[in-house]
């Protein structure tokens, strides 16, 4: 026994004091946040969505100085406009005794531009706050499965398996259905729909981390089931997380526009892109704008996400890359 | 060789008589006989055959134990072959005008007898059999119902074999199917469309006058109090919905009733748009704040309605800008929202119109505040004891006195808000001959010319069921019309009644007593005679309530009760 780990002392021994040696020398080394940053920044395609996506958030956030009106605000009686006027932009050739709206208005007479920024709150807000608590349940489910086992793991994982089978908006509107219309509703429609998708992956990396030899040192230190499970193997098991958590809120801010499209998600008079564009579903070859931009805006947030989770994937988890 | 000429000859004979027997058929004057009626090709043997009829004829009829139920309708009598009587509990001058209507079609007694039953209700539902100008072929579900002429149709045939009845609820799809060219005839434009049509040289424009009203409707707390209603009524800017909602030739209604019917709009006029009067009539009530609630409607197309969506948000906005009144907006399931609004079962505002089924006042005000009633809640006595003593007048002039009291009434009470008179419109290729939408009813389908043995007409909305005595969505209407008729019908250009199935219905003194002639020589889709049972048959399918035919796709019949106030033996 005594000749077996001598050797693993002795090399452990010589690694630190060759880190020692190295720091001494003027090394320093990068944590992992800064090794992780180098490369998302490596990835252009992580930079071009993070920037847009840092674009809507300023959007979202002043929403108030951007937009010139209330989103809800009618201007019936306010401006001598009619309603689903085209766009109007004064240094565009837009004649000057029109009042100008550069999206145009919509059928109640409100200026679109401002509903389309207003818009990128509520979807952003859909977004991060569906997957956030799918991601919290999903992770719970899936760790708590992957490191129990047994009856454990296949009562969570089948039931994960039945959510699973069905199309994730079909359910979503059976749920909606089930709860009733409404933002809210919708939501937790979305974030019930996404679960299944965290708590697979969460199992599948705590199954991998778990058989990892820290985790059977600490194990093997006397560490309880909690701290082993919340201290050692998650940490370790959420980059997968995040990339697929990226991914999941350009899904889910589909997901909630198409509800909202047919009348299950964000109610009138709420500014949302997708209730925009059912509202106005009819009017696409007559007033083609009031269309064409919430769809745009919708296209591009999706789009910022794929990015940025795309880019996110290759830089946390280079060997998943192509 | 003697042999050989011999029998060329004879085969010459053999193939020549088996092509005269071949011809045969095709030349042969019996076809015509068969398909056409008998009264039309022979009329001198058609009368031993009807005495026959006559001599044969057990006429049935229905009858209300008593006068007591409340209903307009004592008994129905097929005196003769081709006589009906209809005995009134009390007066009705307004009897033609919703006899007309389509829910009150006749059908083959035989067929009706045979699927008027629960066993046999996808029949009954899907497959009618009536007297129309043109026969069920087929109703692919989710997409088209087909008809095909009837050959033995009694008035005068379709130009073309096969009409085709499609829908689709997009206003933007049934334009570009109509431009495109793939359908014929479209209803309900969307009035931003209306330009677009008139504009384009291969489209017909056609004006819908028929008479609608959109109101907004409450019914329960906090709308039970009367000074809320006033508030709402007041706070309400109306001109401001129509100007800006509604297609050129929309107006603000003065009453509830359009004021293109007799008797309309006679008595004071509605509320003008007053927000600080409205303000104050709701702190009064006790609401200075205003309170929480709801907007209700469906998004169906309508032409007193033609974009529910924005007009319940423009709702939202003036009740919380002029009232302070915060109101949520819910879409419900169109059949959904027509059974808890009527039943008066929905708790907040919703939005409800009317068009009218027949030229006549009662068809608005009988309608909607009858007693029996629940649609509006609290049933208000001046307003139906007008309405009753007015329904029995038959001079116009005479009953004006009783309609002024009845709407001023309703003014007073404000049972609900009247927004709107839309103007609406169908629109046409302009090949298409004949190209009409009538004010009452469904286009006459069988009188226009395609120039094609295909019509295609799309309507915004698939039918419910073919069997339209107990329907009363205008899609259903629509499809049925086709099929089945009445004992008199509307013009093709105005409210006139004209006859139909029956070839005059006259009345007594105090039209207590109508008695309707029938037309002899017609014949159902399934070859059976039409004669005075049918007409019992089929009314007393509708009107009576322990009838063992009075099975329908809801079983509520609601024309039969409303029209004609109630059904005979109805249990609580």
């Amino acid at each position: 026994m005594t000749q077996q780990t001598e050797p693993k002392l002795t090399s452990l021994a010589e690694g630190i004091a060759d880190v020692e040696d190295l720091q001494d020398a003027g090394y320093q080394s990068d944590s992992l946040l800064k090794l992780t940053m180098r490369r998302i920044f490596r990835q252009r395609s992580a930079v071009i969505g993070g920037s847009i996506l840092l674009f809507l958030i300023l959007v979202a956030i002043f929403a108030p100085v951007i937009a010139p009106f209330d989103p809800n605000f009618v201007l019936i009686g306010h401006e001598d406009i009619k309603r689903r006027s085209d766009p109007c932009i004064h240094i565009l050739g837009c004649d000057e005794t029109q009042p100008q709206h550069i999206l145009g208005t919509d059928g109640n007479v409100r200026d679109v531009f401002s509903r389309v920024v207003y818009g990128t709150r509520v979807s952003l807000m859909v977004g991060f706050t569906t997957v956030g608590f799918a991601i919290v349940i999903g992770t719970l489910l899936g760790a708590l499965g992957g490191f129990l086992g047994g009856w454990i793991d296949n009562l969570i994982m089948r039931i994960m398996d039945v959510l699973l089978a069905f199309p994730s908006l079909l359910l979503a509107i059976a749920i909606v259905a089930v709860l009733g219309h409404g933002l809210q509703n919708a939501l937790l429609a979305i974030a019930i729909v996404s679960i299944p998708i965290y708590a697979r992956v969460v199992r599948a990396s705590v199954l991998s981390v778990k058989e990892q030899e820290y985790v059977a040192a600490s194990r093997a230190l006397g560490g309880s089931k909690m701290h082993i499970l919340f201290r050692r193997i998650l940490p370790n098991a959420v980059p997968p997380l995040i990339v697929q958590g990226t991914l999941g809120i350009a899904t889910a801010i589909l997901d909630a526009a198409a509800l909202s499209f047919l009348g299950l998600g964000a109610q009138p008079p709420t500014a949302e892109w997708g209730t925009m564009l059912g509202t106005e579903r009819n009017q696409i070859f007559t007033a083609p704008h009031l269309v064409f931009f919430p769809g745009l805006a919708i296209m591009i947030t999706v789009l910022a996400f794929n990015l940025l989770g795309d880019g996110l994937r290759d830089a946390i988890d280079p060997r998943l890359k192509n | 060789m003697k042999n050989k000429t011999l029998y060329l000859l004879f085969a010459a004979v053999l193939t020549l008589s088996l092509v005269l027997a071949a011809c045969a058929p095709e030349a042969a004057p019996e076809a015509p006989a068969a398909e056409e009626p008998a009264a039309v090709e022979e009329p001198v043997a058609e009368e031993p055959a009807a005495e026959e009829v006559m001599a044969e004829f057990e006429g049935k009829m229905v009858q209300a134990p008593s006068c007591d139920y409340g209903g307009k309708i004592d008994s129905i009598v097929a005196v003769d072959a081709y006589t009906v009587e209809f005995t009134m509990c009390k007066p009705d001058p307004a009897f033609p005008a919703k006899a007309a209507f389509t829910p009150f079609g006749i059908y083959a007694e035989e067929w009706l007898m045979a699927n008027a039953s629960n066993a046999n209700q996808e029949t009954l539902l899907s497959a009618p059999v009536g007297t129309g100008p043109f026969a069920l072929d087929n109703w692919a579900r989710g997409e088209s119902i087909t008809y095909k002429a009837y050959d033995g149709y009694w008035g005068d045939k379709p130009a073309y074999d096969t009409l085709v009845i499609r829908w689709a609820t997009e206003g933007a799809q049934r334009l570009l199917e109509l431009q495109s060219g793939t359908v014929d005839q479209i209803t309900n434009l969307s009035p931003d469309d209306y330009a677009t049509v008139q504009d384009d040289a291969n489209l017909t424009f056609l004006p819908v006058a028929n008479p609608n009203v959109l109101y907004l409707a409450m019914t329960n707390p906090p709308f039970d109090n009367v000074e809320v209603r006033r508030a709402i009524a007041m706070g309400i800017d109306r001109a401001r919905i129509v100007d800006n909602f509604y297609a050129e030739g929309s107006v603000v209604p003065s009453h509830f009733t359009p004021c293109s019917l007799p008797n309309g709009c006679v008595g004071d006029s509605w509320y003008e748009f007053d927000a600080a009067a409205a303000k104050q009539a709701l702190a009064d009530a006790g609401y200075p704040d205003g309170f929480e609630t709801t907007i209700y409607y469906r998004d169906v197309f309508r032409g007193y309605l033609p974009e529910p969506g924005l007009v319940a948000v423009e709702f939202q906005t003036q009740l919380r800008d002029n009232l302070g009144i915060e109101a949520e907006v819910i879409v419900m399931e169109s059949g959904e929202f027509i059974d808890e609004s009527t039943n008066g079962r929905l708790n907040g505002l919703y939005l409800l119109g009317w068009g009218a089924d027949y030229p006549h006042v009662t068809n608005f005000l009988d309608y909607h505040f009858a007693a029996a009633n629940p649609q509006f809640g609290e049933v208000h006595p001046s307003i139906y004891e007008a309405l009753e003593k007015a329904s029995q007048l038959g001079d116009p002039a005479e009953a004006k006195a009783l309609y002024v009291e009845a709407n001023n009434a309703i003014k007073e009470l404000v049972p609900m808000v009247p927004i709107a008179n839309g103007a609406s419109a169908s629109a046409a290729l302009n090949t298409l001959g004949n190209a009409h939408f009538r004010p009452f009813g469904a286009p006459l389908m069988a009188q226009v010319d395609p120039g094609k043995d295909t019509f295609v007409f799309m309507q915004n909305a698939e039918p419910i069921s073919l069997y339209c005595a107990d329907e009363t969505d205008g899609e259903s209407l629509a499809a049925c019309q086709q099929v089945v008729e009445t004992l008199l019908a509307y013009a093709i250009d105005s409210g006139e009644v004209v006859p139909e199935l029956a070839t005059a219905c006259t009345a007594n003194a105090d039209s207590t007593v109508w008695t309707c002639t029938l037309r002899e020589g017609v014949t159902f889709h399934d070859g059976s005679t039409f004669d005075a049972n049918d007409v019992v048959v089929s009314w007393a399918a509708g009107i009576d309530a322990s009838n063992e035919y009075h099975v329908g796709n809801t079983g509520v019949f609601d024309y039969y009760s409303y029209l004609w106030d109630g059904l005979m033996n109805l249990e609580d």
